[in-house]
């Protein structure tokens, strides 16, 4: 998935779930669009569906800094990431231990 | 001696109406709100009881998406009565925030709709069933659901009350909320209780064989407390709230005053969870009075709990008879709407003052010959002019938990 489609997805989200349309993708969430931490709850799980897979609590606590759209994007982005590394790491020792 | 109470504001959403001039004009001409029970695809095949008092009119919700995001529906229908009432009392906004105005608002069990929801995830067998329960599921779902629904619309930071006893919710409610003013923990409270349609409720009656059976075909016949032909309750759903204020409070800024609340007792059964007791009741209505420092003769009215059960209505019949005597008038509410659980004490309230006010009152809705184990009371089969000047309302919930409040007409400073 590439940033943009998950840009697509997330503008998507806040504007469905939050009533938030069109955010500027610095603004702060919080000052200017009320976004709280029951927002920020339901944006968890948002992307837990996004990535098809659950967060770990490291994962989710991270995110608790997070402030605007494009740290959100940032966020995802590095989770997807780290999911694919993980997945060629499994493929490889699978490959290995035949 | 603590200080004097009154009531400054009130607003319903009843199966029987809304505003004031619709739900007197639904009593004045005996118009039920009961209905046939929607279907749910989950209980009702199962439900031998086919009605319920139903709110089956819109209602025009105006909340911003911060405050919409905790509240499943019983917490609209308490914001919107909540809201209505800090409306007509025109309570400036510092007061409302200054800790010093409180919340006593309950509901038989946060919203069933909700929670219903969340067991359908778990039970879907889902992989993702844990993490597709939402966030809020648990605001929307609680128990206190409506009580903090409301402090966080309207930034109230005082005392929250929220009791969750089924039928003596809102009667609670206001009793608290009035002793909270009368002992001066708070100068002001919001005070009621709701409930949403909900057919786990009529499940639960309905196995206790308590529900009314006999009338699915003809829902407006049903409740009948204290005729011959009652045959058990109509859960209903609504919600009611009242503003009690001090009075020098109230009276200084020129408030108007709808009624004084002077008394209010709770006690329970102390045994069986279920069953009506004689004694229990009695006794509450008792200590009431106490606590309103009146002899039982000063009360002219009775709003009986009066669900239209086999034993309910008799009980409640021979306690009135034994503490009142045959004296006050006695009228069964829920005649009109069925059962409103955990909104019933605060819609009885409301009501009682609004006859109160207008100095008649109505009958026991389809009361038509009167059951003789219950007789020996004064019931109200016609409207009539009926000038009072004290009134009763007194509820009895699952659980053994009785309550009576006694409220008293206004009649100028």
């Amino acid at each position: 998935m590439t940033r943009a489609e998950i840009e697509a997805k997330i503008l998507e989200f806040f504007r469905k779930e939050f009533e938030i349309d069109n955010p500027g993708m610095d603004d702060d969430l919080r000052e200017a669009h009320g976004f709280d931490s029951i927002d920020a709850i339901e944006l968890l799980l948002e992307i837990e569906n996004i990535l098809d897979s659950e967060l770990t609590h490291e994962e989710k606590k991270r995110a608790m800094d997070i402030r605007t759209i494009n740290q959100v994007l940032d966020y995802i982005v590095s989770l997807a990431e780290a999911r694919q590394a993980g997945n060629r790491a499994d493929q490889a020792s699978a490959v290995k231990s035949r | 001696m603590g200080r004097r109470v009154v009531i400054t504001a009130c607003s319903a959403i009843t199966p029987i109406g809304r505003s004031r001039e619709e739900i007197l004009h639904n009593l004045n001409h005996g118009v039920s709100g009961v209905k046939v029970l929607r279907e749910d695809d989950v209980l009702t095949r199962y439900i031998h009881s086919k009605v319920f008092g139903t709110v089956d009119y819109t209602i025009a919700y105006d909340f911003k998406r911060q405050h919409r995001k905790t509240m499943g529906p019983v917490a609209y229908y308490a914001c919107q009565v909540a809201k209505e009432v800090l409306e007509a009392a025109g309570l400036d906004e510092a007061f409302i925030t200054s800790g010093r105005l409180g919340v006593a608002f309950g509901s038989t069990h946060g919203s069933p709709t909700v929670q219903r929801g969340i067991y359908k995830t778990f039970f879907s067998g889902s992989r993702n069933g844990f993490s597709s329960i939402g966030a809020v599921d648990y605001l929307k779902s609680m128990v206190h659901t409506t009580a903090v629904n409301i402090t966080k619309m309207f930034g109230i930071t005082g005392r929250v009350i929220s009791s969750c006893t089924a039928c003596t919710t809102s009667s609670q409610s206001i009793g608290y909320g009035y002793e909270m003013v009368k002992y001066g923990m708070q100068d002001a409270m919001i005070c009621g209780g709701a409930d949403e349609y909900d057919t786990t409720t009529v499940a639960v009656f309905d196995n206790l064989l308590a529900c009314s059976t006999a009338f699915n075909e003809t829902p407006h016949l049903t409740p009948r407390p204290f005729d011959e032909k009652r045959d058990g309750l109509v859960v209903g759903e609504g919600a009611g709230a009242v503003l009690l204020e001090e009075y020098e409070r109230a009276r200084k800024r020129g408030a108007t005053i709808l009624a004084e609340v002077i008394g209010f007792s709770c006690n329970n059964n102390g045994g069986d969870l279920i069953l009506p007791n004689i004694k229990g009741i009695a006794e509450t209505m008792r200590l009431a009075l106490q606590d309103a420092r009146i002899p039982a003769d000063a009360v002219d009215f009775i709003s009986a709990h009066a669900t239209g059960t086999r034993m309910g209505d008799v009980i409640e019949a021979q306690a009135i008879h034994a503490v009142y005597g045959n004296r006050p008038s006695v009228v069964g509410l829920k005649s009109y709407m069925g059962h409103t659980m955990g909104s019933c004490g605060a819609i009885e309230t409301i009501i009682a003052t609004y006859l109160m006010t207008e100095g008649y009152i109505v009958p026991t809705l389809n009361l038509e010959e009167v059951d003789e184990r219950c007789a020996m009371i004064r019931h109200v089969q016609a409207i009539r002019d009926y000038p009072m000047r004290i009134a009763a309302i007194q509820n009895f919930a699952f659980g053994g938990v009785n309550t009576s409040l006694i409220i008293k007409k206004w009649q100028g400073h």
